[in-house]
């Protein structure tokens, strides 16, 4: 027998961003459901074990942008969330030599100095400069996007608010401020840095996630993306999530259930049910319906319009914005278990190095061409990775001795070229060996004896990412990160305050503003805007204020 | 020292169409005008030259994308120049090649194209948005540091009279102008039809001149500046060198003096206030105000650096100048004969772009240094309606990517390689073009830099993107033509808002100048 249920509240999808509206409709009183496809709660977020003993983050696997507001309004700490500052990080050119990233800034200078003593000061002046856009930029992570066509005095007031603090900053600044977000971060770091090798550790963070290449207008941007968050305050600083990302979606279901919402998992989404323009409920693939004057979807803009509303039921003009949305994939992910910590012959011993990042970009160049062939929808013959061992971190996730590696690789092509044809169903499994050979080419760059280490190997296409947590074409951020999908612009102009022309439909993942990564604030701002059209005003979500 | 001579009001550097214009705005209020020309001839990157015996060609520039009415209204260039828009045939690899005339796009043989709707719509928004902004390039860029002075206030009405007209759009086309102007021409072309010639043509008319591939973000920003004066190219009789020659008979029936020949190596600076020009050979000309049409490093480094601040400095050393254009001319002597195109059409602009992602490839080759496997063109047979030229034909063409930076460096070679590309590229679509060819001139960035001192041999003199435009162009806080040192303004392609043979910097410059009273 198929059920029926009544909430005040759905939402569909228990990725990170789901959880967060849910929280805070539930703890505003309103009875609050979350149906999640999948078995775990996390989309993109999500502990699991990999292997016998081994727990991995599937997707997402470092943590900085998470606002430190939400974390205060839903006392995650107390559900467990600790978040593990990293305290090393290195890029290696696979010659010998390598580059460390120390959380101090003072031992910071004297690598640089190793490099390029002419970089030195240039890496005050580049960290200066970022850190500046970074302050300016983060209170707008917490606030709508004003919609520029609007009269309406909150956009106007919002306007006000932009206007103001960019006078604050002063004129200076807000020449420098056009520059950086709509330069390439190419051209960026040539600006400041003399030596390739040090402009290649800087560039990935411009890069990821993104179908740019580091000499495309708009990545210096993408590298603020990553630079805006912070780890207990400190700005800029990345780490790691205690027991992995799933910890921060268990502590989000925590504060839920305790809120009194309910979560309900292998229950995907049929369909919303809409009835004159307004919808009422969802239908699960199951047959179960559950009604609610308010569903807020946590899918991306492309899979919750095109495949769940039905364009018959929305403006033309909607469906094309909707449509021509670049959702575009770009990166893969190795997920290893291994049997001992591999051998960096280049790397001092047991430096606290490894408890960060590692990559391996020669020079701007050798991150150029990787796009190169995945415009041409091939996966990069030298790619670009962002690899992480999270057992130099956090021992537990693996069986003593052992460890656990994360390889986050760009870039890969969803639509992937065979012979002329590109196709995601290109990607068969033995083109997904041929791509892991060729990512596991590129670590025996610094680790010579990487594959004599590994107990498994999980290798995930963009198709792969696609088909487990919904991220249509595997994009990260369900949705690119330039101007024209930014702000008033995300998802749709006109539609950017999560609203859609659905009445009670909202729009609450990462395809809103702010965007992608593990940051909750599309989730709280969605909230926020739900429990305005409601009059619950006192229990919305924390707007952040000026901070400088 | 060296012996004095004639005192100026003012001495403008360089004889390009920009300098020119200056020299006439401020001529035409009576100011004492001298213009300082290092080449023999005028006009810069817009002037013709004699490629062959009695032949004229243009040297470098060809066609008017942007040549600005309002800058020839005030010079009374207008009745001067006998220029109308011409038609654009983007070749095809099949030979059925495609026709803009009159706005509309067609099949060449004059059957109709399924994307002609698309191609409409795009191009009218474009022009729309473009002749948005066209007066922002009629005034100095907003100066952010004057606030809420008076000065400032008139920069505020201007923005808000902008903000208005961008009111009066209505809802939809202001969010569309809101959501494209920063984003790139593949994505926008592509989303409303399949890759192909038309495709391909928007492609190129966006990245002529640019360090960007069609996939990079502020193309459309780029098309939108070269439509801004509607889409179609003209190509004036006797070339872009009319334009020139119009603008010399203004500035000289004002009084103004060129010299050619003289090049400035420094200037003279007293207490931070510039006081005269030395010229290469040591003589000495003292003026109150100098105007210098170069690139802004070059013009910094003739002002010396000692007179600038370090941050400045710096500045000035990051502007991007990666030309990324080179001119082929080549001396035919037939007509030639392109397959399915009439003898009506040939007098229109060709371009070479079957595809955008074609275009794409072309720069991904070149941004590394090396030539493109096959390169983007656009060529114009001036002459061919000419029976003056005694049975010679002239082939005008632009090729892109050809990078400033090559691997190896710009020789001889190279220079034979960019001559072998293109005449190979060309022969594609003109069958006998080989034997018909009687002479070839090809110019390299580099050697456009080296003859006109453009940086990069850059078409804008510095590249025109949205971290070079208006409040930071040529960078931060010199927006304004006033160029550090008390007497010095910036008034060529470098400065706001950018390059194309429209007169606008110049004109620009003058006016501010006089605004600032640095001449009183
Ligand atoms: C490989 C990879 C690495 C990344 N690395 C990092 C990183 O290190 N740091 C970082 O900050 N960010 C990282 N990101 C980005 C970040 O993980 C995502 O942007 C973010 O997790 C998205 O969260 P979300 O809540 O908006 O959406 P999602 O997490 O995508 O949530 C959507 C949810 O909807 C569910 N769903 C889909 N369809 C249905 C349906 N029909 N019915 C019911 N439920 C459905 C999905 O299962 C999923 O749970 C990474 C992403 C990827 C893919
Ligand atoms: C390959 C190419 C093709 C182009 N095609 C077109 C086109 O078809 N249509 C179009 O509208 N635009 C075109 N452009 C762009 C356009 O030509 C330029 O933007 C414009 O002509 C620049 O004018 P200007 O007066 O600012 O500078 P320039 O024309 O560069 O003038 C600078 C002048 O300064 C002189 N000079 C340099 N150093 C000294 C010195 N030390 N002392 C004295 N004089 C000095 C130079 O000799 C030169 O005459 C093209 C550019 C290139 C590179």
């Amino acid at each position: 027998m198929t059920k029926c249920d009544s909430y005040d509240a759905i939402v569909v999808g228990a990725g990170h961003n789901g959880l967060t509206t849910a929280c805070y409709l539930a703890k505003a009183g309103l009875k609050t459901l979350v149906i999640e496809k999948n078995e775990q709660i996390g989309g993109a977020a999500v502990s699991t074990e990999l292997y016998d003993g081994w727990i991995y983050s599937n997707c997402s696997y470092v943590c900085s942008l998470l606002r430190q507001e939400i974390i205060r309004d839903l006392e995650l700490p107390r559900f467990g969330l600790q978040v593990v500052p990293f305290r090393g990080g290195v890029n290696l050119d696979g010659k010998g030599n390598y580059i460390g990233a120390y959380p101090d800034h003072y031992v910071m200078r004297r690598e640089i100095a190793r490099h390029s003593p002419i970089d030195v000061d240039a890496y005050d002046r580049y960290y200066q400069l970022v850190m500046r856009q970074c302050r300016f930029i983060r209170p707008f992570l917490l606030r709508p996007a004003p919609d520029p066509t609007s009269m309406k005095p909150r956009d106007i007031g919002e306007l006000i608010y932009l206007v103001k603090r960019m006078y604050d900053i002063g004129p200076r600044e807000v020449g420098e401020m056009i520059r950086f977000w709509t330069m390439s971060i190419g051209d960026f770091l040539d600006e400041f840095f003399e030596s390739e090798f040090v402009k290649a550790k800087f560039a990935g963070s411009g890069i990821i996630g993104t179908g740019l290449g580091v000499y495309s207008p708009g990545t210096a941007y993408v590298l603020l993306h990553h630079y805006m968050g912070d780890v207990d305050g400190s700005l800029g600083a990345w780490g790691f999530a205690r027991g992995a990302m799933g910890a921060i979606s268990k502590a989000l279901g925590a504060a839920l259930e305790e809120a009194g919402g309910e979560i309900r998992t292998d229950a995907g989404l049929g369909e919303f049910v809409i009835r004159n323009g307004k919808v009422t409920g969802v239908a699960l693939e199951n047959g179960d319906e559950y009604r609610a004057p308010i569903v807020a979807s946590n899918m991306d803009v492309k899979r919750t319009i095109l495949h769940h509303v039905g364009r018959d039921k929305l403006p033309g003009d909607y469906v094309k914005a909707v449509e021509r949305f670049k959702i575009r994939g770009s990166s893969g992910k190795l997920n290893i278990a291994l049997d001992a910590m591999p051998r960096f012959p280049d790397l001092p011993e047991n430096g606290e190095i490894f408890q960060g990042d590692f990559a391996c970009n020669t020079s701007l160049e050798m991150l150029e061409r990787a796009y190169d062939d995945w415009k041409e929808g091939y996966w990069s013959s030298g790619p670009y990775f962002d690899m992480l061992i999270p057992t130099k971190i956090d021992p537990t996730l693996a069986p003593p001795g052992k460890h656990m590696m994360s390889v986050f690789v760009q870039y890969a092509p969803y639509d992937l070229n065979v012979g002329g044809v590109r196709s995601p169903n290109n990607w068969t499994d033995e083109k997904r060996d041929a791509f892991a050979e060729c990512v596991f080419d590129r670590l025996s760059l610094v680790c010579p004896d990487i594959r004599e280490r590994v107990l498994h190997a999980e290798v995930r296409s963009p198709a792969d990412i696609e088909r487990e947590v919904g991220l249509t074409e595997g994009n990260i951020f369900q949705g690119e990160l330039t101007f024209d999908q930014l702000l008033f612009n995300r998802p749709a102009p006109g539609y950017a305050q999560y609203n859609t022309p659905i009445e009670g439909l909202y729009i609450v993942g990462s395809s809103t503003h702010p965007g992608g990564g593990v940051m909750a604030a599309p989730g709280a701002n969605a909230a926020r805007e739900i429990l305005r059209k409601l009059g619950k005003t006192t229990a919305m979500p924390t707007v952040a204020d000026d901070e400088f | 020292m060296a012996q004095s001579e004639k005192r100026y009001d003012v001495i403008v550097i360089g004889a390009g169409h920009n300098g020119l214009v200056s020299a006439a705005t401020l001529a035409k209020l009576g100011k004492r005008v001298c213009v300082l020309e290092k080449e023999n001839e005028i006009g810069g990157m817009a002037r013709n030259y004699e490629i062959a015996d009695g032949l004229q060609a243009p040297r470098i520039a060809h066609l008017l994308y942007n040549y600005n009415p309002v800058v020839a209204r005030e010079l009374g260039l207008a009745e001067k120049i006998d220029k109308a828009p011409i038609s654009t045939i983007a070749l095809s690899d099949d030979g059925r090649h495609i026709e803009i005339a009159n706005g509309a796009l067609r099949y060449a043989d004059g059957a109709e194209h399924p994307d002609a709707a698309a191609y409409a719509e795009i191009r009218r928004k474009i022009e729309k948005f473009g002749k948005l902004l066209a007066p922002l390039a009629l005034r100095s860029p907003p100066d952010l540091s004057e606030g809420l002075s008076l000065a400032g206030a008139g920069e505020a009405a201007a923005i808000a009279k902008l903000g208005l007209e961008l009111k009066m759009f209505g809802k939809k086309d202001m969010r569309e102008f809101l959501r494209i102007v920063l984003s790139n021409i593949y994505d926008l072309a592509l989303d409303e039809m399949p890759d192909g010639e038309v495709a391909g043509l928007l492609a190129a008319d966006a990245v002529w001149g640019a360090w960007a591939g069609p996939r990079s973000p502020g193309t459309v920003f780029l098309l939108m500046y070269r439509y801004a004066y509607g889409a179609d190219p003209s190509l004036p009789k006797r070339g872009a060198g009319a334009v020139v020659d119009a603008i010399v008979d203004v500035a000289r029936s004002r009084g103004v003096e060129i010299r050619t020949g003289a090049a400035v190596s420094r200037l003279n600076i007293k207490n931070d206030a510039v006081t005269g020009v030395v010229l290469e050979g040591g003589s000495e000309i003292s003026a109150k105000v100098v105007m210098s049409s170069l690139g802004a490093f070059p013009s910094m480094k003739m002002a010396g650096p000692q007179h600038y601040d370090v941050e400045t400095v710096r500045r000035l050393r990051n502007v991007r100048a990666k030309g990324m254009t080179a001119k082929v001319n080549l001396v035919l002597r037939q007509e030639p004969k392109i397959g399915g195109v009439s003898l009506a059409q040939i007098a229109g602009r060709f371009v070479i772009a079957p595809s955008a992602k074609y275009v794409e490839r072309a720069f991904s080759k070149a941004k590394y240094g090396e030539f493109p496997g096959a390169p983007v063109i656009e060529f114009v047979m001036p002459m061919v309606s000419d029976a003056a030229q005694r049975g010679r034909y002239l082939l005008s063409a632009i090729v892109q990517y050809i990078p400033y930076h090559l691997k190896g460096g710009w020789d001889d070679a190279a220079r034979d390689r960019l001559t072998a590309l293109t005449i190979d590229t060309l022969s594609q679509y003109i069958p006998e073009l080989r034997e018909n060819i009687a002479h070839v001139d090809a110019l390299s960035p580099a050697f456009i830099e080296r003859e006109t001192g453009a940086p990069g041999g850059h078409w804008h003199h510095g590249e025109l993107s949205t971290d070079q435009l208006l409040t930071v162009r040529p960078v931060n806080g010199m927006s304004r033509y006033a160029f550090g040192v008390r007497g010095y303004y910036l008034c060529g392609a470098g400065a706001h808002p950018g390059g194309g043979v429209s007169g606008a910097a110049g004109r620009n410059s003058a006016l501010q100048l006089l605004k600032d009273g640095v001449l009183s």
